[in-house]
């Protein structure tokens, strides 16, 4: 008997169920074969078996006690996976196992039949009458509860035995029984299906275990025994999970084979065989599959999953695969049949056993939907059909005020509020007239409903986290804004909730962040610039590339953590967070921040930039660093530039010398826009500082200057800061109160005519703002600035300079009052906010400190001096310098004078506005400031016309010749032989003495 | 939308702004302050245009500013769902064109295009349709309709879409030149 059983059981194993559901038709037969074989007669057929049980099988429950129960055993399994009733039935056996002392006395065959006809008439009647759940569960809890097993019951005891010999153990077990009969003191066997390697024996003691266990084959008798604890002993034999009933049209996933973990759509559903027909995309090798029809030698792949592919007709043709079109009988529908597969549509159709197939947290994710919509080009997602999706909804998915739409029934798209959740009914209230309020709908013939414009969150799938915008709405899909990638994403609208927040989804993945350096396997190296659930998109450490990965979590080496700096072109450090321009390659022109930094690659942010979450990455060799450290190249002649830098020859702080830049590119433009009227261009490009709004300290770049606005682009923020026209406006306004102040018209605010622009000023405005940022010197600016005006322009009103001084913060404020004991001039007194300007006269005060300059103008400070413009700055800035105050110590190389002039025979950058920057050897200074440049580095160019905040000096390099333009040592030719941070060091051609020179009065002599 | 309101501050003033110009010194730091910002609310605050009044000033202690409060005219501008604007292209990508009406950006997503239209790349990435008639470009002004907003602190993100009767492209740069 062992023996034949044993056989049988060679293919009746877990194996064999695991191997593939297409087998689980001939598998039947021999189980059922095998069974009736071994006179156990265990009929696997759930519902058979039960009812033949007691007249067919009167034989052996007569006899022996254990046999009933391991037929029940056998049968609940079965009910429990493939038959809707398992539940009650389950329970059933449940009661019944523990309840078995009852007839354990044991008195005779007739009187045990009698209880056990009484035992199972009784309930089966029940079912019989009302095929319902709720029918079989009369029971209370109460009674329910006292039909677990107490201490007084008999004892479950695990046993071990081979793996895949569970059943055979049982078998063999009540084989045992019958043949042993009333010495056999164990009363039940189980194996349970979903247990491996145990099997359950239910005895009063130990010992009737062993001794019912000894010389069992498969039973490892020298392994312990374990003991089921009586709280436990229920959960042995319940069945947690419901079963779900399989309707058309669901999605389910493959739990075995090659398709394991596919998503199926249920065709056809046959539950008398407890099989079903699915609808997959077929994984096959074709290739393979041609072989193997032409007898040639398969070369076994093993672990080779080919890729889920829509099965081409005319490929397989092609490969001389056999493919027959045939009809089926029972739909009518032509399937194509490849090697005894079918095939409609590209998609496999498949039987495939109700076991194979799971059917519970299905979540078919947004991707894998649209590829089955894909195939069937007409064909669409029925959407509406959503129970599967809902079937996973988590509990409290529906909150009060949500809006949700009805997906089914009479009220199919009515739209309402959630007013209140019970456990499966919403109730909504909806604005339709007619309908009594609130409606009492089931949660399943719901979905949540979003309008376009909702501000949403992602709760579920892969975009899990993201939040965003609804652009549109399709039926129950939702293309979302993101508010981070301004990418669009599409989800269910099942997956989302309302939401203020702004996230850009999943950050963090293990130890990995977003924006985090990482190491590849392969040893290449990129930022992270998306994260999600499963995937690392990875943006690669290629220059000039754009190289996207997405990666696994494991495909990462480790996070590079190191800090390392770069050298951009002009060999400035770069360090992370400065921004800088890319300049050469396929990213020229983009600029940003440095976010990473590895092996010479630099990982930017550039906002302007969509894709790629804004990275790019570039070489640092075609970089420069912007608005940081002294781009030394690439210098602004700027006569009155060492009075913006109290400590010359200390390193300089890079931004003054950027506002300075601004600051003269502003004057310039008031300068032209007196003549040419195409001032306003100067302006761009100018380093700014925005005074006022909601940008107000911000600094950054004019990108653009137009009538009334001006817009800049912030350097190492991501805030776009645009001025607005309110913003110049303001500007404008500003002046205004300066000038209110003087003529003092109060009740100018209260005059809306006031409110518009003065157009007279409106060519001013541009200048002002740079202006502004002489806040970072604001002493020498606002000297400075009038002193300007007045010289080259008289007529030019006095407001500008006063907004220096009103705009001056408590800081500067602060300084000029230092200042003022110190300085002779009356200039000073209008530190005194207000008092200064109270005077009708404002030129006063400049002309006060402007005019005896003017007088003096070959002052011994400016002994060369070629224009007026240049010097006249020089002027108020003088004043601190003065021997004797504690203002400014200039370095002694240096002198007292700081200034720098053009001079002919020197190399200089010319920047016209709108045009690109030309070298070009300045062959004459005018006296306005302006000079006649030859282009061309050897002057072989044309001559233009620059005005002297359009040149730039060419920083020198080492071994060059230079030309000292700045200091008391100014006009001598020298040779540059050493660089010291910003000084250079010099020798005189003359003297053959050795200086050191700041570098900014260093100038690059043109080749002769 | 632009309204006319009146709208009230607590200003913080320096004692060295105080003397006869008090007022103006106010009036210019409410300016300067308030002007171009955004009052969750209300939306951008784009001019101020007169003051109502201005209450007693407190003096802070410890800091010894002046905290006054000030009652001020403004003209406010709030984009609201619904409504229709003209603006200007400011940049096309693949995904949608951002617009600006003012001081307020408007991202138009390329599914609320009109259907025809197809996003062409290359140096002036632009939206066209079929028969190249139409052509959505920056610089380009475009009538187009506001059908959501997020309000922020700082911020107002605004989506719109010309997919509907009566929007879409009213002047074209490139047509022009």
């Amino acid at each position: 008997m062992a023996h034949h059983s044993d056989s049988e059981d060679d293919d009746y194993s877990y194996e064999d169920d695991d191997d593939d559901s297409e087998f689980d038709e001939e598998e039947e037969e021999p189980r059922n074969s095998r069974k009736k074989r071994g006179r156990s007669n265990p009929d696997s057929a759930a519902a058979r078996g039960k009812k033949r049980k007691p007249s067919g099988s009167i034989f052996i429950e007569d006899d022996v006690i254990v046999d009933d129960d391991e037929e029940d055993d056998e049968d609940v399994e079965d009910g429990f996976i493939e038959h809707g009733e398992a539940d009650h039935r389950g329970e059933e056996v449940v009661h019944r196992q523990f309840h078995e002392p009852t007839f354990r006395s044991r008195v005779g065959a007739e009187e045990y039949l009698d209880f056990m006809q009484e035992k199972y008439s009784k309930p089966r009647a029940q079912y019989d009458d009302d095929d319902d759940y709720e029918g079989g569960e009369e029971l209370t809890a109460v009674d329910q509860q006292a039909l677990l097993p107490s201490v007084r019951d008999p004892k479950l005891w695990m046993v071990k035995c081979a793996i895949g010999r569970e059943r055979e153990v049982a078998v063999c077990l009540m084989q045992k029984a019958i043949d042993r009969g009333s010495n056999f003191k164990i009363r039940s066997v189980i194996a349970l299906d979903h247990l491996q390697n145990y099997i359950y024996v239910e005895a009063d003691m130990e010992a009737h275990v062993k001794e019912a266990i000894k010389g069992m084959r498969s039973i490892f008798a020298n392994h312990k025994i374990l003991l089921v604890p009586i709280r436990e002993m229920a959960d042995v034999l319940s069945v947690k999970s419901k079963t779900v009933e399989l309707a058309r049209d669901t999605w389910v996933r493959m739990k075995l084979g090659i398709y394991k973990g596919d998503l199926a759509q249920v065709v056809d559903v046959d539950d008398v065989r407890r099989k079903v027909t699915v609808k997959l995309i077929p994984r096959i090798d074709l290739q393979h599959l041609a072989d193997k029809q032409e007898g040639r030698p398969i070369v076994k792949k093993k672990a080779f999953v080919p890729p889920p592919r829509f099965m081409n007709v005319d490929e397989a043709r092609e490969l001389h695969i056999r493919v027959e079109r045939r009809r089926d009988r029972m739909t009518g529908d032509y399937f194509e049949n490849i090697d005894g597969l079918l095939f409609k549509d590209g998609f496999l159709y498949k039987q495939v056993s109700t076991k194979s197939i799971s059917t519970q947290n299905v979540t078919p994710t947004f991707d894998e939907l649209e590829r089955f919509k894909k195939a069937n080009e007409n064909g669409e997602i029925d959407f509406v059909d959503m129970s599967t999706l809902f079937a996973n909804r988590k509990k409290g998915h529906f909150m009060k005020g949500d809006e949700v739409i009805v997906i089914k029934g009479d009220l199919k798209n009515l739209k309402g509020w959630v007013e209140k959740v019970d456990e499966e009914n919403v109730l909504i209230r909806s604005d339709t007239k007619g309908l009594h309020n609130p409606l009492a709908v089931n949660e399943k013939e719901l979905c949540k409903y979003f309008e376009p414009g909702n501000h949403v969150k992602v709760v579920c799938g892969t975009n899990e986290g993201a939040t965003g915008m609804v652009v549109k709405v399709e039926q129950h899909v939702l293309s979302i804004l993101s508010d981070t990638t301004k990418q669009h994403i599409r989800v269910f609208a099942d997956h989302v909730v309302k939401s203020a927040e702004v996230t850009n989804g999943v950050t963090k993945m293990g130890e990995y962040e977003l924006h985090d350096l990482v190491l590849l396997s392969n040893l290449s190296f990129g930022v992270i610039i998306k994260l999600d659930n499963e995937a690392i998109q990875i943006l690669k450490g290629v220059p000039g590339r754009t190289e996207l990965v997405i990666v696994k979590h494991g495909e990462i080496k480790y996070k590079i953590e190191k800090r390392i700096n770069a050298k951009d072109r002009n060999k400035n450090v770069i360090t992370v967070k400065d921004v800088v321009r890319v300049i050469d390659g396929p990213n020229k022109g983009k600029q940003g921040p440095v976010v990473q930094i590895y092996k010479g690659v630099l990982f930017l942010h550039d906002r302007h930039n969509v894709e790629n979450a804004g990275f790019l990455c570039a070489k640092c060799s075609s970089c420069v660093l912007v608005g940081g450290s002294n781009s030394a190249a690439d210098r602004i002649v700027d006569s009155f530039s060492r009075l913006g830098n109290p400590k010359p020859p200390a390193p300089v702080p890079p931004s003054p010398r950027r506002f300075q830049r601004a600051d003269s590119a502003g004057a310039g433009g008031r300068h032209w826009s007196g003549r040419g009227g195409r001032g306003h261009d100067l302006l761009v490009g100018a380093y700014v500082k925005v005074r006022m709004g909601p940008f107000k300290g911000y600094r950054g770049r004019i990108l653009e200057v137009k009538e009334k606005t001006v817009r800049l682009e912030h350097e190492a923020r991501i805030v776009t800061g645009k001025l607005s026209p309110l913003h110049t406006l303001l500007v404008a306004r500003d002046a205004i109160a300066d000038v209110n102040e003087n003529v003092a018209t109060p009740s100018q605010y209260n005059m809306g005519s006031q409110t518009p622009l003065h157009p007279s000023r409106t060519p001013l405005h541009p200048c002002m703002t740079p202006m502004r940022d002489s806040g970072a010197t604001p002493i020498h600016n606002g000297m400075r600035t009038p002193m300007r005006d007045r010289a080259w322009n008289p007529y030019t009103p006095m407001s500008p300079p006063r907004d220096s001084w009103e705009d001056g913060n408590s800081g500067s404020w602060g300084t000029s009052l230092l200042y003022q004991p110190a300085s002779p001039m009356r200039t000073y007194d209008a530190a005194t906010p207000g008092s200064g300007w109270d005077s009708s006269t404002p030129g006063r005060n400049y002309s006060d400190a402007g005019t005896p300059r003017d007088a003096n103008a070959p002052s011994p400070y400016q002994p060369m001096t070629p224009n007026s413009a240049s010097y006249l700055p020089s002027t108020p800035g003088g004043q601190p310098m003065t021997p004797g105050t504690d203002l400014d110590v200039q370095s002694p190389d240096i002198g007292g004078d700081a200034e720098t002039w053009l001079m002919p025979g020197i190399l200089v950058n010319v920047h016209k506005a709108g045009e690109n920057i030309n070298v070009g050897v300045i062959r004459d200074v005018l006296p306005d400031g302006s000079c006649v440049v030859a282009l061309g580095d050897r002057g072989e160019g044309e001559t233009v016309m620059a005005v002297q905040n359009e040149v730039r000096l060419v920083c020198p390099r080492k071994n060059e010749r230079v030309k000292i333009v700045g200091g008391k040592h100014r006009g001598l030719l020298a040779k540059l032989i050493g660089l010291d941070g910003s000084d250079g060091i010099v020798k005189l051609d003359d003297t053959l003495d050795i200086k050191i020179l700041n570098l900014d009065s260093l100038a690059k002599l043109a080749h002769a | 939308m632009f309204f006319h309101m009146v709208l009230e501050r607590n200003m913080q003033l320096h004692p060295r702004f105080f003397g006869r110009s008090l007022h103006e010194n106010l009036v210019s730091k409410l300016i300067k302050d308030v002007e171009g910002t955004i009052s969750g609310r209300h939306g951008f605050i784009v001019a101020v245009t007169g003051v109502e009044s201005i209450g007693k000033g407190l003096i802070r202690d410890g800091t010894s500013f002046v905290t006054f409060p000030v009652k001020y005219q403004c003209v406010v501008f709030r984009p609201f769902q619904g409504e229709v604007l003209e603006a200007v292209v400011t940049s096309v990508m693949q995904h949608g064109f951002f617009a600006e009406a003012g001081p307020l950006t408007i991202f138009v997503s390329n599914r609320r295009l009109p259907d025809d239209m197809e996003y062409q790349a290359g140096d002036i990435p632009s939206y066209t349709t079929s028969d190249g008639s139409v052509k959505i470009q920056k610089e380009c002004e475009v009538r187009l309709k506001i059908f959501g907003i997020r309000i922020d602190a700082t911020e107002i993100s605004c989506v719109g879409c010309i997919d509907e009767n009566f929007l879409g492209i009213i002047s074209d740069p490139g047509a022009v030149a």
